[in-house]
């Protein structure tokens, strides 16, 4: 007899085991089970149902993603096109937002700016996630003196003024699209390794962990199997909300000529002092790139606040 | 409270001395050789192998930090910079309470707009003026406050033929020019820093006014200016002031972009000029004044703390 049918969608069906010999037969119940998505689809979609402000990050940050992926596509002219004939020109229908300086076409440039923005920002949460989930899962694993080193070593990091140490550090390695993610990334992992060395330390005390240990699990395993998944809604928290800061630092960076050098267009380097005697020409060239920086903090603002509600409440209010 | 006194200031030291190992490592780690820099840069001395015994880089490595360290700590010798020729604690003097004054007044401001905004968004719960004031803060926590503060020299002089004062007068000489001059640049950066202040303020205001004690005083008939500005404001401080502890870094590092934007001679324009000039005694030396004063700056709030709230010195 089948017994492994597929239950329809409506009505119950039941199957019966017979057993060899007789007697009460084995009922299973069949019907399916209330549908349950992965917790990461379910995420995405309690934040449209209960996030509007998140949801209005999540399209900001798609559409930046979009600006950045198809640049060199949708921008009418080239980054470093000048013009000199086209120079402070009024928004037009040739030069949406207008030119700059040297008649290169606003819009274009912004665009591009979501670009190097995004690079450096997803490039430095990453490098600096995986130093945090580094520093973090050892120091609270090992504990001990172990912990007691790297956390003295980490409360003196956090002594610097971060923009101060920043500076000093990319004046050092030199300005550049590279030197500038690899400095943030670490910057950005020492000072969230805290968040996540705290969520690792309740972890170690759960009784699996013992029972990993009872079962003959070694430190790899433990902390690669057992700690590393259960700090992962967390590093995705930390990593969501942490791309806005990494952003707006690249762009003060950027800001004061040590960040990404010219001519490729930052943001920050679009608001910077050095171009201050031509915004009075054409304000325009100071409105809209600070709009655009304003509108991708906001965006991932909202949406990692929105995300860190759905997955990890315990870290509302920082 | 002696014992925990001790403790705070025991485990300081240690602090201390990584924060002048960072400092001193930085400068000698980093891939890109100073001392080249340096003299390619600005030409400080005649040749590499003259700045290099001038800067007592020619040393072992162990000698160095050890002189370096030990002037600073038994002759308070910071050095001097390479483009004035003059000691560098006495040029940080001179200049730090020009920054010291515009942390001060951006304090205030950010304190003063984030605490009323919160309170009254806590106690107007799901009203009106509770979502202007969150809409307000999250616009205020998106603006970049450089680019705002860009925004505030260019638009203003466009439209309405108005700039910031550009030349700098000591509030000793005469106080009020100098407080029309520390006035913008202090509320562009106070708003801007006003955001996260507001909204810790309104949550924890939130919280307390749900407590039991809050009920009490309504059930004996108090009004809600005395509940909620006597009973409940003095409980939601904590985080606020927590808050406002953290980010005093913050405050500083944003000064560098401040005072060079409005022209300020403060500490922040001072480090800037000689990063510029690739002066790194200058840039070494800010850095490790500035972070030891974050370190005794922290330890004075957490001995405050202690001191308010008797519980914290027994854990």
């Amino acid at each position: 007899m089948p017994s492994s049918t597929p239950a329809s969608g409506t009505g119950s069906r039941e199957a019966s085991l017979e057993p060899a010999a007789g007697g009460a037969a084995l009922r299973l119940d069949l019907r399916r089970l209330p549908h349950t998505r992965a917790w990461y689809m379910e995420v995405w979609i309690q934040l449209l149902r209960r996030k509007p402000l998140g949801t209005i990050g999540a399209v900001i940050v798609v559409a930046m993603l979009g600006a950045a992926v198809l640049a060199d596509v949708i921008a009418p002219y080239g980054f470093a096109q000048t013009s000199l004939r086209e120079r402070f020109v009024r928004m037009s229908a040739e030069h949406w937002l207008g030119t700059d300086q040297l008649g290169r076409d606003l819009l274009t440039r912004l665009l591009y700016g979501a670009r190097v923005s995004l690079y450096v920002g997803f490039g430095a949460v990453g490098v600096g996630c995986l130093i945090a989930t580094a520093i973090g899962i050892l120091s609270a694993y090992w504990g001990g003196r172990v912990d007691l080193l790297l956390q003295r070593g980490v409360d003196a990091w956090m002594a610097f003024p971060p923009l101060l140490l920043l500076m000093s550090i990319m004046s050092l390695v030199g300005p550049g699209v590279w030197n500038i993610t690899a400095v943030l990334g670490v910057a950005f992992g020492i000072q969230n390794s805290r968040v996540i060395r705290g969520v690792a330390l309740s972890i170690r005390e759960h009784t699996y962990i013992e029972g990993a240990r009872a079962a003959g699990a070694g430190h790899a395993r433990i902390t690669a199997g057992h700690i590393l998944p259960n700090v992962l809604p967390t590093i995705i928290v930390v990593a969501t909300t942490g791309l806005s800061t990494v952003i707006l630092t690249e762009a003060s960076l950027s800001f004061l000529g040590l960040g990404v050098p010219p001519p490729y267009p930052t943001w920050g380097g679009m608001l910077s002092l050095a171009g201050l005697d031509h915004m009075y020409q054409a304000p325009g060239l100071a409105i809209w790139p600070a709009v655009a920086l304003s509108l991708a903090v906001f965006g991932f603002n909202m949406l990692g606040d929105a995300l860190r509600d759905l997955l990890d409440p315990r870290l509302r209010g920082g | 409270m002696k014992q925990y006194v001790l403790r705070r200031v025991a485990l300081a030291v240690p602090t201390l001395f990584l924060v002048s190992v960072i400092v001193f490592a930085m400068m000698r780690l980093m891939p890109g050789d100073v001392a080249t820099r340096m003299v390619e840069g600005h030409a400080y001395a005649p040749t590499l192998e003259a700045l290099r015994k001038d800067l007592g880089l020619d040393r072992p490595v162990h000698v160095q930090y050890l002189e370096w360290v030990g002037a600073i700590v038994l002759k308070g010798d910071f050095g001097r910079s390479y483009w004035t020729r003059q000691p560098i604690w006495e040029e940080f003097v001179r200049r730090f309470p020009v920054t010291l004054e515009l942390a001060a007044l951006t304090i205030l401001i950010s304190v003063v707009i984030g605490i009323a905004v919160g309170i009254v968004s806590a106690m107007r719960q799901d009203t009106p003026a509770d979502y202007i004031g969150r809409v307000g803060a999250i616009l205020a926590l998106s603006v970049p406050y450089f680019g705002l503060a860009v925004l505030v020299v260019v638009l203003p002089s466009i439209y309405f033929r108005w700039t910031p004062v550009w030349t700098y007068v000591p509030l000793t000489t005469d106080p009020v020019a100098n407080l029309k001059i520390m006035i913008v640049p202090a509320l562009v950066f106070g708003v801007t820093r006003a955001g996260p202040i507001m909204r810790i303020m309104r949550s924890a205001l939130l919280d307390v006014l749900r407590q039991d004690y809050i009920r009490t005083a309504w059930s004996k008939g108090l009004g809600e200016r005395t509940i909620v500005l006597r009973h409940g404001l003095k409980n939601a401080m904590i985080p606020v002031i927590t808050l406002i502890g953290l980010q005093t870094p913050l405050y500083i590092g944003g000064s560098v972009i401040i005072e060079a934007i409005f022209r300020l001679p403060g500490v922040g324009h001072f480090f800037f000029e000689a990063l510029t000039r690739l002066d790194y005694p200058v840039v070494q030396s800010v850095n490790l004044i500035v972070a030891a004063m974050v370190v005794g700056l922290n330890l004075l709030v957490d001995l405050a703390y202690a001191f308010l709230d008797p519980r914290i010195r027994y854990r």
